[in-house]
């Protein structure tokens, strides 16, 4: 737990659309997911969840259906819809981009300016 | 697709919000169990367990309530909620809630009856069917004459628009309400009623399908048949209007088939016309009948209109035929216009009316200047007065909505505290106030209905007053112009007065606003300062308001006061028809001049071009061998051509030199008297008599200058404008050959001298008689005195509003500073001060905005009376302040004591109350 990372801005839809892409989740089981897929090295602030989970829904990247969760609870399924899988695609690469040239720019040694 | 499944949440939303909250709350409360499953394991208590569950997720509330907002439908739904809420707060302080609604139903309700006026007489079409592709013929002169001649047509031009044209259904002619001599049936009384007199009442003469155009039907009866106009003299029918048979048939349900004797000819009547016909004239005005145009040979004997191009007598109005433009319409109206001009070349081309240069199709609303800049500066500035009370309402609610926040403080703290966003906040009390201000909105509304009515019943009085009887204005009735119109004005008036106080409140320091309560030394200053500079505007507004209506109601007495200078009850105007005829008119003239010459009941008989205060005609005047400086010599003069009994028979005197001699007026020899005030300002102190001066006309002999001698001076007058002394005023002479008016003065009563006028002119020519009429000077000067009553009392209701608005919202704010401050005024009376100074210190704080608003109301007053004066004023020009002058220092100094005196009063009172607290218990007071 010591080296847990606070998630930037923004990353959090992104995180929530991979988590939801690897199958149907409810809410807390896609911050298990998120926690599970970083290593645990992401902290997601439990309650901020939910309302990225309805922008999400609102914008049409993730449907909602109710179902039961394993420990016989009811619960709120999230899935990808193929719009979602497209922006997380997108958005997927544009990260890559970014990280890729900004751990090139942090790797630069005085020798090679 | 994105558009479409934000529209479905949106509904969604909507429609089932009670199963969508439960669903999140569901949702989130799912969660703290899950979380609670997981770290149940390793040993905790259930209990701590689901304990730091809810601690791990964070502010449920907080979240929730972002959940709402990222839920669709959420701006549709907050507002629901949002109005509900403000609904509950404003009923929680009824006391604010009335006072405020008041105010807003006053300061809407002024402007919305000042609109439904506005709308009524200008905006609305005629009241008939298919108002809309009605249009009006308007003709424009080359020589730039405009007014009601331009809604002049004669009979052949009307009959060739309406045969040759295709892009009107139909083209329908009304002639101006004329005098006719009626036999009306005797008002008996007992057995002996006596024999029936003639009596002038009004006629109208209106093309055949006059009525079937308009779409308008007869309520008893029928109107008129297409078969009404085709022989001249045929089918003498009329159809009575509403009034004239409730006047004098006793709306007798039989009257059809009866005749009415009119001009010694017997009239079938064949119907009455609804009661809410008020005609098509501009303005509208009522006749006592309508008759075909065919008739007129009849009712108006002496003229011939069906036969001459040149006498126009008739307002024309077209429908447009369905299928065709009003483009198409104008188009063909000027082809036609521009023919018949060529077969009928006018036969006097130096005359202002020879040359028509268009024809113009236009609304057909009432009031036809409607379009002229000038009604549109009127209107702006009637509505930027009504709508400067507006603003003191707008103020006072600002005021009083910062003062009501300042006590919110504590709430709204909490729900900043509990995550509200400011947006959120701000969205809410600017809901409430927008709230308020529809209800007040609603209030002026049903105030303005009966402002409105009161407004028609005045305004009819004063029309009435100024044209002539008959004249009626269209019942002023909201539409949905006035509904649109007042409800973006309630928007904008809760915008207007919510918005700052909202941006205010919503910024409170969440800590400080929940410890404390806004105590008197917690009180953020600016918020304060802002708050006296509204109160300091809000004296400003009202102070322009009561300097110009005290300047008016000086004015108003005045006027009462105002002499003319001239005769004005015994003289009378004749009016007379000689017909169309200009060599037969003149014989006829001479001829009427002679015989009243010789009755013993006329004094005196002159010729006049001009009438008393119906418009002025102004001359370049240049004036020559004065010994003053060019540049003070007046450079205009107004100018009447009078007859040589002019000034005795309206009782002027000559008071230098000598009158006309009847030679002079014969060759018209150029020869003037002047005013005493021309000859001090030409000739100052020297002798006018045998100056000369030269003369030119604005429009004839374009810049032409003629030579003058002055013959004679005659004593200053107030006959263009009873408001003030005629500045420059020049009379030439004039005979019977020219076209003047003919004014008597009696000699013996004007009821026995009109008697006999009347028998001796129908002896002469009994076709005289018809449209044979008196008018006494007398009535030509009341409606000069109406303006200034009218404008006074209108000023006088708006200043009173103001001024009421204002001393409220003075002891509002103080109040409420008062109470801020008690804890204040208790440790002062603690220490040992004395009453009266606290007292003193928190009256001269509160007054001191108040001074330095009326300081500004003073100088802006200033400035706008100087700048209407520099305006308005000009020779002839109607001084609505009878000479009061606008920087009359009695109205300044006298008004503005009252204004300070009610504001001082305003502060005393709420002050004093608070004096009375025990400093114990003030101290307590928290």
């Amino acid at each position: 737990m010591t080296s847990q990372a606070q998630i930037l801005p923004g990353t959090l839809d992104l995180l929530i659309l991979k988590a939801v892409s690897l199958g149907p989740l409810h809410g807390y089981g896609v911050l298990l997911r998120i926690e599970q897929i970083s290593g645990g090295a992401l902290l997601v602030e439990q309650g901020a969840l939910y309302p990225a989970l309805f922008r999400l829904v609102r914008q049409g990247l993730l449907k909602a259906s109710w179902g039961t969760s394993e420990n016989n609870r009811r619960a709120k399924f999230y899935e990808l819809t193929s719009a979602g899988r497209k922006r997380l695609q997108q958005e997927a690469d544009g990260w890559n981009r970014l990280a890729a040239a900004i751990a090139t720019a942090l790797n630069t040694r005085p020798e090679e300016v | 697709m994105s558009l479409l499944s934000l529209l479905r949440s949106a509904i969604d939303a909507l429609l089932h919000r009670a199963r969508v909250e439960n669903d999140t709350e569901e949702e989130l409360r799912c969660h703290v169990q899950n979380r609670a499953d997981d770290l149940e394991r390793p040993g905790l208590t259930r209990a701590e367990a689901e304990r730091r569950a809810r601690i791990e997720f964070g502010g449920h509330e907080k979240y929730k309530e972002e959940c709402r907002e990222e839920r669709g439908g959420f701006w549709l739904e907050t507002v629901w909620t949002d109005m509900r809420y403000g609904l509950r707060m404003l009923a929680k302080s009824p006391g604010f809630t009335t006072v405020a609604i008041l105010t807003l139903a006053l300061g809407i309700g002024v402007n919305t009856t000042l609109f439904t006026a506005f709308d009524s007489l200008a905006l609305k079409p005629l009241p008939v069917k298919d108002p809309d592709n009605i249009v009006r013929f308007e003709r424009w002169f080359a020589s730039g004459a405009t007014g009601d001649m331009q809604h002049a047509f004669s009979y052949p031009e009307y009959l060739y628009y309406r045969d040759h044209h295709h892009a009107f259904s139909d083209v329908i002619a009304a002639s101006w309400p004329t005098q006719v001599l009626a036999t009306l049936p005797a008002e008996s009384v007992g057995e002996w009623s006596a024999p029936p007199e003639p009596q002038p009442i009004e006629c109208q003469l209106v093309s055949a399908s006059y009525f079937s155009v308009l779409g308008i039907n007869a309520v008893v009866g029928r109107v008129f048949g297409a078969e009404e106009n085709q022989v001249p003299g045929t089918n003498p029918v009329v159809v009575l209007s509403h009034s004239f048979w409730l006047r004098q048939f006793n709306s007798d349900s039989q009257i059809s088939g009866t005749t009415l004797e009119v001009n010694g000819t017997a009239f079938t009547i064949i119907g009455v016309a609804p009661p809410d016909f008020i005609g098509t004239g501009n303005p509208p005005r009522v006749p006592d009948f309508w008759a075909p145009i065919a008739t007129q040979a009849q009712l108006i004997p002496r003229s011939d209109w069906l036969h001459e191009p040149t006498s126009r007598r008739l307002q024309l109005l077209g429908r447009i035929a369905p299928g065709s433009s009003h483009n198409q319409a104008q188009a063909e109206t000027s082809v036609l216009t521009r023919q018949f001009a060529q077969a009928h070349p006018a036969p006097d081309t130096r005359s202002w009316d020879a040359e028509t240069i268009a024809v113009t199709l236009e609304p057909a609303t009432y009031f036809g200047e409607t379009d002229e800049l000038w009604f549109h500066a009127f209107v702006a500035g009637l509505m930027a007065v009504v709508g400067l009370v507006l603003l003191v309402a707008c103020v006072n609610l600002a005021n009083m909505s910062l003062a009501r926040a300042a006590n919110r403080q504590k709430e709204i703290g909490t729900r900043l505290a509990l995550g509200a966003s400011r947006g959120r906040l701000i969205r809410q009390l600017m809901t409430e106030s927008v709230l308020l201000a529809m209800l007040g909105g609603l209030g002026g509304l049903l105030f303005s209905l009966w402002a409105t009515k009161l407004a028609w019943l005045g305004l009819t009085r004063l029309v009435q007053a100024l044209m002539g009887g008959g004249i009626s204005i269209a019942a002023m009735t909201p539409d949905f112009r006035v509904f649109l119109y007042t409800f973006g004005l309630s928007l904008l008036t809760g915008v207007l007065f919510g918005l700052w106080p909202a941006l205010q409140s919503s910024k409170a320091d969440v800590t400080r606003s929940l410890k404390a309560e806004g105590s008197a030394f917690g009180q953020p200053l600016n918020r304060s300062r802002f708050r006296s500079f509204l109160v300091g505007g809000q004296v400003a507004v009202s102070m322009v308001l009561l300097i110009s209506s005290g300047l008016l109601l000086r004015a108003m007495v005045r006027s009462q006061a105002a002499r003319p200078g001239f005769e004005t009850k015994k003289v009378f105007l004749l009016s007379l028809d000689l017909g169309s005829d200009k060599a037969k008119a003149r014989v006829m003239k001479r001829q009427v001049i002679n015989r009243l010459e010789t009755l013993p009941e006329v004094a005196d008989v002159a010729l006049t071009d001009r009438l008393p205060y119906l418009g002025t005609m102004t001359f370049s005047l240049r004036v020559e061998g004065s010994q003053a400086p060019r540049k003070s010599l007046p450079g205009q003069t107004l100018v009447n051509y009078v007859s040589p009994s002019y000034f005795s028979t309206l009782g002027i005197p000559i008071v230098r030199g000598r009158d006309f001699s009847p030679q002079e007026a014969e060759a018209l020899l150029p020869v003037v008297i002047v005013s005493e005030s021309t000859a001090r300002h030409a000739w100052p102190g020297e002798d006018p008599v045998g100056k000369h001066l030269k003369l030119a006309q604005p429009f004839r002999d374009r810049g032409g200058w003629k030579e003058y001698e002055v013959v004679g001076v005659a004593k200053d007058v107030r006959f263009f404008n009873l408001t003030r002394i005629d500045p420059e005023y020049t009379y030439l002479p004039t005979n019977v050959s020219q076209s003047n008016s003919v004014l008597i003065r009696a000699a013996r009563s004007p009821r026995d001298t009109i008697a006999r006028v009347r028998t001796s002119l129908g002896s002469l020519d009994k076709s005289l008689l018809p449209k044979l009429g008196f008018v006494s000077l007398d009535h030509f000067m009341q409606t000069q005195e109406l303006l200034p009553q009218a404008a006074a009392i209108f000023a006088g209701i708006l200043a009173l509003l103001a001024l009421a608005l204002a001393a409220v919202g003075i002891y509002g704010v103080m109040a409420y500073l008062v109470t801020q401050r008690t804890r204040e005024v208790g440790i002062r009376l603690a220490f040992g001060a004395c009453t009266n100074d606290v007292l003193r210190l928190i009256v001269r704080q509160g007054m001191l905005p108040v001074g330095i608003g009326a300081a500004c109301g003073l100088a802006v007053s200033t400035a706008i009376s100087g700048l209407l004066r520099a305006i308005l004023i000009f020779p002839g020009s109607y001084d609505l302040l009878f000479g009061v002058s606008a920087f009359d220092p009695t109205t300044y100094v006298g008004l503005t004591a009252i204004l300070t005196s009610i504001a001082l009063l305003a502060c005393y009172m709420p002050t004093r109350r608070a004096m009375r607290v025990d400093p114990i218990l003030a101290l307590r007071y928290e």
